[in-house]
C-alpha cells in the first residue's frame, strides 16, 4: 500500500505546492528584492529605489570601511559563542543534572522554560530595570552590601555584559527542554548495566550521556549559532542604538537601524545578506566539525 | 471523488496564499457598505504611549465617535524616528491610514510628493468650511511644493524647565528674561558643588533641544532656519559653535553622569526625584510633569538663557504638525466625509485650546487657557506671550538620515572622538 503511495508522485506534489508557493511570494520573493535592493539606492522606507548605487556594489565597499559594522560583527561572532558556552553550555549542565533527580523534573522543567514565554521586550525593559543606574536593583543592593558609587552597568566597562546576560538567561530553557528530551530518549537499561559494571555517575555521563546526546547537542548547536546571527530584540530595547558609544551593536540591531532609523534602506539591505551568508557559512562549518552519527 | 476533494483543497490553500493581496478599490468598498451605516475610519497620530495629550486625544475622537456614529480605529504611536519610517512604510506597502496626524515640514515630502496625502484647496473645493477657523497665513505651506495639507492642532515652543526646589537650596534664583549663557553656566556650577546634576538630558538620545539652542544662540531667529552648505560657511561655523558649547557642558560635567548611557525618561526622571535643575523640552512635556511631580509648584518654565546677539526671549516654536486627509480616504466615498468630520471635529477651537492653551496656534480666535490652570502652564503662557521671536526649529530642514547621523555623533564630539565641523559635513553629505 505504501509503496503504491510512494510510487505516485503528483498527490505529493499537490499537496506541496501550496507550502512552496508560500515560500517563494514571502521567503524567496522578499529574499531575491532583498539582493536587488543592495545594489540599488533607497532612501528611506516608503520611497522607490532611485536606481542602481554607482558602482553598483558600493554597499558592499562600504561594509568593509565602516567602523561600526566592523564592531557589530565582532559583537555578533561574540555572542555566538557565548551563546554555545552559556546557553547551550548550561542547558547541558542542567540537564544532567535534572537528569539525575528522580523527582520535580516537571518543576525545573517548567521553570527553565518559562522565560522563553515572556516577550523579548517585556525581559528587556525587566533588565532595564535591574541594571538601572539610579535605583535599578543591582546598584540598591551593592549599596546595601557599602558600594558607594553607581556602577553604570551599560558603560564601556560593563556593557558586554548587561548585553549578553539577558539573552543568555532567555534561551538556557530552551535548549535545557531539547537536552532533556534527548536523555530521556536513552535506553535506561543502559545505565543499569554501566551501573552493574560499576560505573560513577561522571563515568555514565561521560560515556554514556554525551556520546548518546551527540546528534541533539549538534542541533542545538546549529539552532544557537543561527539565533545568535538574528538576535535583536532584547539588545535593542536595553541597548538602544548602540549604547555606549556605538559599542553594543549587533548585526542584527545595526540592520534594523539603518533601515529604519537612518532611512539606508540599501545599505540596510546589503547588511540582511551579511546575516543569511554567515549564517549558512557558519552553520554549515559546525554541521561539518559536528558530523551527525548513527548509533 | 477523493481526487476531487484532494485537488479543491489544494486550490484553496493555493488561494489562501493570496488572501493579504486584496483589491482594495474604493469603488468595491463603497459598493459594500452603506454610507448610512457607521464608517471606521483608521487614525495615526502621535498621541500615543506617554504623551501629554493622550488623554485630551482620546475625549476628542471619543466626543467625535458619539457625535457622528463612526468609529476610530486609532494606531497611535509615540512621535520618533522609528514613528516617522513606520508611517513611511505603511503608505509605500499600500496600508496608510484615512487621517494622520504628522509633521508639515520636509519629513512629510515623500507623502506630497507621491500624492498619497490631500491638499486643503482639494478638501474646500467639496467642503468650503474645511479649516476655517485657522488663521490662512499660519497654515503650515508643504517645503515640496508649497501647498497646504495640514490643519495644526497644537503649536509647539521649546523652554526651560526648571526644578526651583533644588535651585532654593543651591542659592540659586529662578531664571528670567535676561538671563544670560555666562550666567547660566555660572549657575551650574554652584548646582553641581551642591551634589546636583545641573542638566537633565541624555545626550545619547535626545540632544535635539540643546542642539536648537545652542544654535540659535549663535545666529538669530531670522538666520535660524538657514541650512549650512558646510561647516566653513556663516551657518555652518554656527552650528559648529553650538555643538561645542554643548561640549564644554559635557566636558564641566554639567550632564549626568550617565548621559551618553541612559535613556532620556531614566535621565528625566532625575526632574522629578528633584535631583537634576534644568532640562530643556517642549510644550508637551508639561503633562509630564503635571503626572510625574510630587508638587507642580515645584516646577516652572522660562526662557532658554541667550547668548551672542540672541535674545533669551528669542525662543524656538511653530506649528510643526497637523491633521492630513489621505488620498485613499479621499477617493473612498463611504470615507471621505467621515474623514473630513473627524479632522474638522479635532481642530474645533474648543478641542485645540485643550490641546496646547499654552502654545502657538493657528485659530483664529486663539487659544482660550483652561480656568483651572496650575503654575506651570501660566508660567507657558507668560513664556510664550513675552517671547520676542519665534524661530522653528531647524532640524527639521534636514532629512531623516541626516538628523539621524548627525544626533547620532553628539555623543562622539562631547567625547572628542569627533570635530563638530567633521559631523555637520557628514550630516549635510547625506542630506544632498
Amino acid at each position: 500500500m505504501k509503496s503504491v503511495m510512494y510510487k505516485k508522485k503528483a498527490p505529493l506534489i499537490l499537496f506541496l505546492t501550496p507550502a512552496l508557493l508560500f515560500l517563494c511570494i514571502y521567503l524567496y520573493y522578499p529574499f531575491v528584492m532583498n539582493i536587488i535592493n543592495s545594489f540599488s539606492s533607497i532612501t528611506g522606507l516608503g520611497t522607490s529605489s532611485k536606481g542602481f548605487n554607482n558602482p553598483w556594489y558600493s554597499n558592499y565597499l562600504k561594509l568593509f570601511t565602516d567602523p561600526i559594522m566592523r564592531t557589530a560583527l565582532k559583537n555578533t561572532l561574540l555572542m555566538t559563542v557565548f551563546t554555545i558556552v552559556f546557553q547551550v553550555g548550561m542547558a547541558l549542565f542542567l540537564a544532567l543534572l535534572i537528569d539525575n533527580i528522580s523527582k520535580g523534573v516537571q518543576f525545573f522543567r517548567t521553570v527553565y522554560f518559562f522565560p522563553i514565554v515572556i516577550s523579548a521586550t517585556a525581559l528587556g525593559l525587566l533588565f532595564n530595570l535591574i541594571f538601572l543606574y539610579d535605583g535599578g536593583m543591582l546598584n540598591q543592593l551593592l549599596m546595601k552590601f557599602g558600594v558607594e558609587e553607581f556602577i553604570d552597568w551599560k558603560d564601556q566597562n560593563h556593557y558586554l555584559f548587561t548585553m549578553s546576560f539577558p539573552v543568555m538567561w532567555q534561551y538556557v530553557g530552551f535548549y535545557f527542554v531539547i537536552i532533556l528530551t534527548g536523555l530521556n530518549n536513552i535506553s535506561p537499561e543502559i545505565y543499569e548495566s554501566s551501573e552493574i559494571d560499576g560505573a560513577n555517575m561522571f563515568q555514565r555521563i561521560r560515556y554514556i550521556s554525551l556520546p548518546l546526546l551527540h546528534n541533539v547537542l549538534g542541533t542545538c548547536l546549529i539552532l544557537s549559532i543561527t539565533g545568535a546571527l538574528k538576535i535583536f530584540d532584547l539588545p535593542w530595547v536595553m541597548m538602544g542604538a548602540g549604547m555606549p558609544m556605538d559599542k553594543s551593536w549587533l548585526l542584527g540591531t545595526y540592520m534594523y537601524n539603518q533601515t529604519f532609523t537612518m532611512g539606508d534602506v540599501d545599505y540596510g539591505s546589503t547588511i540582511s545578506i551579511i546575516i543569511v551568508v554567515l549564517g549558512v557559512v557558519i552553520s554549515k562549518t559546525a554541521n561539518k566539525l559536528y558530523k551527525e552519527k548513527d548509533y | 471523488m477523493k481526487k476531487t476533494i484532494a485537488l479543491l483543497l489544494c486550490a484553496v490553500l493555493c488561494l489562501s496564499v493570496f488572501t493579504a493581496c486584496q483589491s482594495t478599490t474604493p469603488s468595491n468598498q463603497g459598493e459594500s457598505k452603506s454610507p448610512a451605516s457607521p464608517v471606521e475610519i483608521t487614525v495615526v497620530t502621535s498621541y500615543g504611549g506617554d504623551d501629554g495629550n493622550r488623554a485630551n486625544y482620546e475625549e476628542a475622537f471619543k466626543a467625535y465617535e458619539a457625535a457622528t456614529g463612526n468609529i476610530v480605529k486609532d494606531g497611535s504611536g509615540t512621535s520618533n524616528e522609528e514613528w516617522k519610517a513606520k508611517i513611511m512604510a505603511d503608505f509605500e506597502t499600500g496600508a496608510e491610514p484615512d487621517v494622520l496626524f504628522f509633521f508639515a515640514g520636509v519629513d512629510a515630502n515623500k507623502l506630497i510628493e507621491n500624492n498619497k496625502v490631500v491638499s486643503i484647496e482639494t478638501i474646500r473645493s467639496v467642503y468650503p468650511d474645511y479649516a476655517s477657523n485657522m488663521k490662512e497665513d499660519i497654515l503650515p505651506i508643504s517645503p515640496a511644493d508649497g501647498k497646504k495639507y495640514t490643519v495644526p492642532v497644537n503649536g509647539y515652543w521649546e523652554g526651560l524647565y526648571v526644578n526651583k526646589k533644588v535651585l532654593a537650596d543651591c542659592g540659586v534664583e529662578v531664571p528670567g528674561a535676561g538671563y544670560t549663557w555666562d550666567q547660566f553656566m555660572a549657575d551650574c556650577e554652584t548646582i553641581k558643588s551642591k551634589g546636583y546634576t545641573p542638566v537633565a538630558a541624555s545626550l545619547q538620545e535626545v540632544p535635539h533641544y540643546w542642539f536648537e539652542f545652542t544654535v540659535l544662540n549663535h545666529g538669530t531667529v531670522e538666520t535660524h532656519n538657514n541650512l549650512p552648505g558646510s561647516s566653513s560657511d556663516e551657518t555652518g561655523k554656527a552650528w559648529a559653535a553650538g555643538l561645542n558649547d554643548i561640549k564644554t557642558m559635557y566636558e564641566k560635567g554639567y550632564f549626568p553622569v550617565n548621559t551618553l548611557t541612559a535613556t532620556d525618561a531614566e535621565i528625566f526622571q532625575m526632574m522629578a526625584d528633584d535631583k537634576a535643575a534644568f532640562a530643556i523640552d517642549g510644550s508637551w512635556k508639561i503633562g509630564w510633569f503635571q503626572e510625574n511631580a510630587k508638587n507642580i509648584d515645584d516646577f516652572t518654565v522660562t526662557y532658554v538663557p541667550g547668548k551672542n546677539d540672541r535674545k533669551a526671549t528669542d525662543v524656538i516654536g511653530g506649528l510643526s504638525m497637523g491633521y492630513y486627509i489621505t488620498k485613499k480616504a479621499w477617493d473612498d466615498p463611504v470615507k471621505q466625509k467621515a474623514a473630513v468630520d473627524f479632522v474638522t471635529a479635532m481642530t474645533k477651537d474648543d478641542v485645540v485650546s485643550k490641546f496646547g492653551a499654552t502654545a502657538v496656534t493657528a485659530l483664529k480666535k486663539g487659544a482660550v487657557p483652561p480656568s483651572n490652570a496650575d503654575s506651570l502652564m501660566i508660567a507657558a503662557i507668560e513664556m510664550t506671550k513675552g517671547s520676542t521671536g519665534i524661530a522653528p526649529a531647524t532640524q527639521d530642514n534636514l532629512n531623516q538620515t541626516a538628523r539621524a547621523s548627525l544626533f547620532a555623533n553628539v555623543k562622539n564630539i562631547v567625547t572628542g572622538s569627533i570635530t563638530a565641523e567633521a559631523a555637520i559635513d557628514e550630516a549635510l553629505a547625506i542630506t544632498e
